[in-house]
């Protein structure tokens, strides 16, 4: 009897002690991707495969509308406190003020069990000072999309491969009535899409790197030359006259309505753009201004990331789940058609054709440089973005640009 | 009335729930803001006190360029005090004359004061929309091609273009104030002016204007400190762009804040606003009490 | 506080050109101050096409009542909207019994210095509710009051304070001082005036208090977004805001759950409209 009592005891016992250690662990996870967000439901998904592979955590999902999230994010980790210990981040600069203050974990001792499947060159915007603060799941290339509709119209079947070629297939397009370029003139990331191929297709990658590291001066023949182009599509009105007014989500709206020829935005618009347009759509890159440099010099790279906070009370569970969603968003990103992958990609996966051409352009990129906004820090990017709001309102000369950035981004 | 023992107590415990809330909410954040603004921070890193450059860097970089910002908010001070409250008082005089549906008009013009700003921001920045924005239509319609616009991205019509949905939404504010301050007037002042043989205007002149000084006094101290902190739908119409052409203060302190990471800046920003503000509701105090 | 109104002797009304003028001018205001609820609630029934340009301000042509579904089950408009209410309701309370406290103290009281008190808080009047956001936010974090509906509440009642004041001071200065002196001799303290005589007479500032600070709260979105994280707590601005993307945004929704937003505040106007506008008149009369 005494046996069977105390069998017992210990039986109830260990249970308690099983169900106290089944105790789940919640994880605050932050991140952009509202219900109306095209990377949405990917995280849905992948919160659930991870949870039903994981039984004892839970993560706790809380999206934001992105402008609002800067603020969300900055503040939050400004006070310190109430930190999510996962959250969505943009590499370089944004992640790099975190880094620098302390609130982000290095991901060094952890990223070695995944490197298969996300090579090291994917991670060049997560690193700081060599040590790897951030996991990243999908990229994004500036895309000139076409519409092929219109460029027929004056007889072009391709996009102009050459600046000469860009330039008379312009003039035609304007002589037949035709707006060539979207842009918004009112947000001036959009404006940066332009400018900043123009540029790497003068200078080369290397040096706009350098450039932005403050190793190389912005005051440089190529710059000068790159922002004499972007000026001369301004006075030649190759850019809807209206642009100044315009908020990306109209000039997206207008192209795909025709009322463009060419739209040049970040990879993420592929799904849109795909589904939406009813002409034929290509996807591919502006032509070199600067014979020297090669065609697949690209503005961007790998961007959307995931990463843990140094207050995080679970940091195993943590950085274990942003491995595992990160690699979830980078096929589910992919196989939708949002957005390129970071991590390797399913090679039998069925996608739409501008996410092909996407990635085929990756894969022939010789250079990946991020987005100035991005890349830079928050002070330096939005004098930046100054500059170029100059520019296109033709308050500067190309040469004041390249002066008042060697001067101000110091 | 005679003093009980426990008066002073008594005084104190009916403020305590205010001067908590006060004090808490608004005086103590503004005092941190008096000490961030003394200091280089990035809201991340401990803040390093650098005395007063901000303030330095505030006035003479050109950067900045506060000097814009405040020339664009008193010029919407201006505007307000010689065309929003002239406007409104004329409509609260005309309303307060029994007019037909007095209480319909009442109700109509003061209704965009409740409509949410990012619902009026989105109705104007459709109105003036280069390519199919009404206004520009009308002007088409009208013959008038050459007069059209890119009202919000051309640096020259950007700012009126703000002004005119700013002015026009919180007229109906000051129009109830005003109409408030009207129908107190006593009934036998005007009925004795009347019998004097006073004309309408003459009524309105030499009675009932004289006779709303508080409310009037009341509507410019919110129309001049309302300019100056104005904010909601100059962020939604341009975000003080195109190039900074309608930067005012609270624009200029939430880029430094939010954009730029600039926490020192932005509350030297903060700490100046809130100055200018207490001098000039001061200012109109004292100005209203002189011609008394 | 009803007061005879003045009606002008009953003089034929001529028609003459400035009354014409007049009455025009009248009717154009008339339709700009209507235009914006007309505008939002047709834009709402659009699609993107409409709305970015084929139809700008016309009745909809498809009628995409879809939008209004899309809205309501995207997000939890239904529990943002009650999250709305409790804020907008306890704010309201909060701030009429602090100013109603405060104001009795600052006019019917006498003490060295209340004018200066008076002051004092019409300084709130001039802050710029944005100025405050970073030590706030460092400072509720700091008492663990993030995420919490009193995070909003507490800046909320705070920053609609100071005009609160300005109003029920109004209000006040209309109570008879003899009411104060009768109470008195009757043996009431500063308590009992102010509970039995006073706080029961300024009930017709609950509607004028109440609608400024509403208006003040129920659009709120700086705060809102800032100082909640948790989906169960946010409130309507911040749902709509929501509903927007990374870099796409369909309107007709976003459209939609302003619409929601807005319609009750237009109720709650069109059937107190007259109350408040009396109040307001009331408040305005301080002799």
């Amino acid at each position: 009897m005494k046996k069977i009592l105390a069998l017992a005891l210990a039986l109830t016992m260990l249970c308690a002690a099983s169900l106290a250690l089944a105790e789940p662990i919640t994880l605050q996870l932050w991140s952009i991707a509202t219900e109306s967000d095209s990377s949405h439901q990917a995280f849905v998904d992948a919160i659930a495969a991870f949870e039903a592979e994981h039984p004892d955590i839970k993560i706790e999902h809380s999206p934001t509308e992105n402008e609002a999230y800067k603020t969300k994010i900055k503040a939050a980790m400004s006070s310190g406190t109430e930190l999510p210990d996962i959250f969505f981040t943009w590499g370089m600069g944004f992640l790099g003020e975190f880094v620098d203050a302390g609130r982000v974990v290095c991901l060094d001792d952890y990223y070695p069990a995944y490197a298969d499947e996300l090579p090291e060159a994917m991670t060049v915007n997560v690193r700081y000072d060599n040590k790897m603060y951030g996991v990243p799941y999908t990229m994004s290339l500036v895309t000139l999309y076409a519409n092929m509709d219109l460029l027929a119209q004056v007889g072009y079947d391709h996009i102009p491969a050459s600046y000469e070629e860009m330039q008379a297939c312009c003039e035609a397009l304007k002589g037949a009535g035709i707006i060539p370029f979207g842009v918004s003139g009112k947000e001036l990331w959009c404006l940066s899409e332009y400018v900043e191929p123009l540029v790497i297709k003068s200078v080369g990658g290397d040096k706009l790197r350098d450039m932005y590291n403050g190793v190389a001066s912005w005051n440089d023949e190529g710059v000068i030359k790159a922002i004499a182009a972007f000026q001369e599509m301004v006075t030649k009105e190759y850019f809807d006259p209206s642009a100044a007014a315009l908020g990306n989500d109209e000039v997206k709206n207008n192209f795909i309505a025709g009322k463009y020829a060419f739209y040049q935005n970040g990879s993420w618009n592929n799904k849109d753009i795909g589904e939406q347009a009813k002409f034929a759509v290509q996807a591919g890159t502006f032509p070199v201004l600067n014979p020297d440099v090669t065609l697949y010099q690209m503005i961007g790279g790998p961007n959307n990331t995931l990463a843990v906070t140094e207050t995080c009370e679970h940091k195993e569970e943590a950085i274990e789940a942003a491995f595992y969603l990160a690699k979830y968003f980078s096929d589910a990103d992919y196989k939708s058609g949002a957005n390129l992958p970071c991590w390797a990609a399913d090679p039998k996966a069925e996608v739409g054709p501008l996410i092909v051409s996407a990635a085929d352009m990756a894969a022939k990129a010789d250079n990946m440089v991020l987005f100035g906004d991005n890349f830079l820090s928050a002070d330096a990017a939005n004098t930046y973005l100054d500059y170029i709001g100059l520019a296109y309102a033709l308050e500067v000369t190309p040469e004041e640009y390249a002066e008042g950035l060697d001067a101000d981004l110091k | 009335m005679k003093r009980p023992f426990s008066y002073k107590l008594n005084i104190f415990l009916f403020l305590l729930p205010a001067l908590i809330l006060f004090i808490g909410v608004l005086i103590a954040p503004i005092i941190l803001s008096g000490y961030y603004s003394l200091t280089e921070w990035n809201g991340l890193k401990t803040p390093v006190f650098i005395g007063l450059a901000n303030y330095r860097e505030l006035f003479s970089s050109k950067s900045i360029n506060i000097m814009r910002a405040l020339k664009n908010a008193m010029l919407l001070a201006v505007f307000s005090c010689f065309i929003q409250l002239p406007f409104a008082l004329w409509l609260a005089l005309k309303l307060s004359k029994h007019i037909r549906g007095e209480r319909v008009f009442l109700s109509v013009f003061f209704m965009p004061v409740l409509i949410s700003t990012v619902v009026i921001g989105q109705l104007w920045l459709k109105i003036y929309n280069p390519d199919y924005g009404v206004l520009n239509m009308v002007l088409r319609g009208l013959g008038l091609e050459s007069w059209t616009r890119i009202w919000l991205g051309n640096k020259a019509t950007a700012l009126g273009a703000c002004f005119v949905p700013i002015l026009w939404q919180y007229v109906g504010y000051h129009m109830l104030l005003m109409y408030a301050g009207i129908k107190g007037v006593p009934p036998e002042l005007n009925e004795a002016a009347m019998l004097d043989g006073c004309t309408e205007g003459q009524v309105n002149r030499y009675i009932i204007i004289p006779y709303i000084r508080p409310i009037l006094r009341v509507s410019v101290i919110f129309a001049v400190t309302g300019s100056l902190k104005s904010f909601d739908l100059i962020y939604v119409l341009t975000n003080g762009g195109p190039n900074h052409a309608t930067e005012v203060p609270s624009t200029l302190m939430i880029s430094m804040l939010f954009l730029r990471n600039r926490y020192g800046m932005g509350s030297t920003i903060a700490v100046m606003l809130i100055v200018l503000c207490f001098a000039f509701a001061l200012l109109i105090n004292m100005a209203f009490k002189e011609e008394k | 506080m009803k007061q005879k109104a003045y009606r002008a002797p009953d003089a034929p009304r001529k028609v003459t050109a400035s009354s014409v003028a007049g009455a025009v001018i009248m009717i154009l205001w008339t339709i700009i101050s209507i235009f914006p609820v007309y505008w939002m609630l047709t834009f709402s029934l659009k699609n993107n096409q409409e709305i970015f340009g084929e139809n700008v301000i016309g009745v909809p042509r498809y009628w995409v009542w879809e939008n209004y579904t899309r809205a309501m089950n995207t997000g939890n408009m239904p529990r943002y909207f009650i999250n709305s209410v409790i804020v907008a309701v306890s704010t309201i309370l909060i701030t009429l019994l602090a100013a109603v406290m405060a104001t009795y103290a600052m006019t019917r009281l006498h003490w060295k210095g209340r004018k200066t008190m008076n002051k004092f808080f019409m300084l709130g009047l001039t802050i710029p509710i944005h100025a405050s956001i970073v030590p706030l936010y460092t400072t509720l974090s700091r008492m663990k009051m993030l995420n919490s509906y009193w995070a909003l509440i507490i800046p909320y009642s705070a920053f609609s304070l100071a005009m609160a004041i300005l109003i029920c001071t109004g209000f006040m200065g209309d109570i008879p001082y003899d009411l104060d002196e009768a109470a008195f001799i009757d043996g009431c303290g500063v308590w009992g005036i102010f509970f039995r005589v006073i706080a029961p007479l300024m009930t017709p500032a609950v509607a004028t208090v109440g609608i400024y600070t509403f208006l003040q709260c129920w659009n709120e979105l700086m705060f809102a977004n800032v100082f909640i994280s948790k989906d169960a707590l946010k409130t309507l601005p911040v749902g709509i805001q929501s509903l927007s993307g990374q870099y796409t945004t369909e309107w007709g929704p976003i459209g939609a759950a302003l619409s929601i937003a807005t319609i009750p505040t237009l109720l709650v106007y069109v059937f107190l409209s007259k109350r408040i506008q009396d109040s307001f008149i009331a408040g305005a009369v301080k002799g």
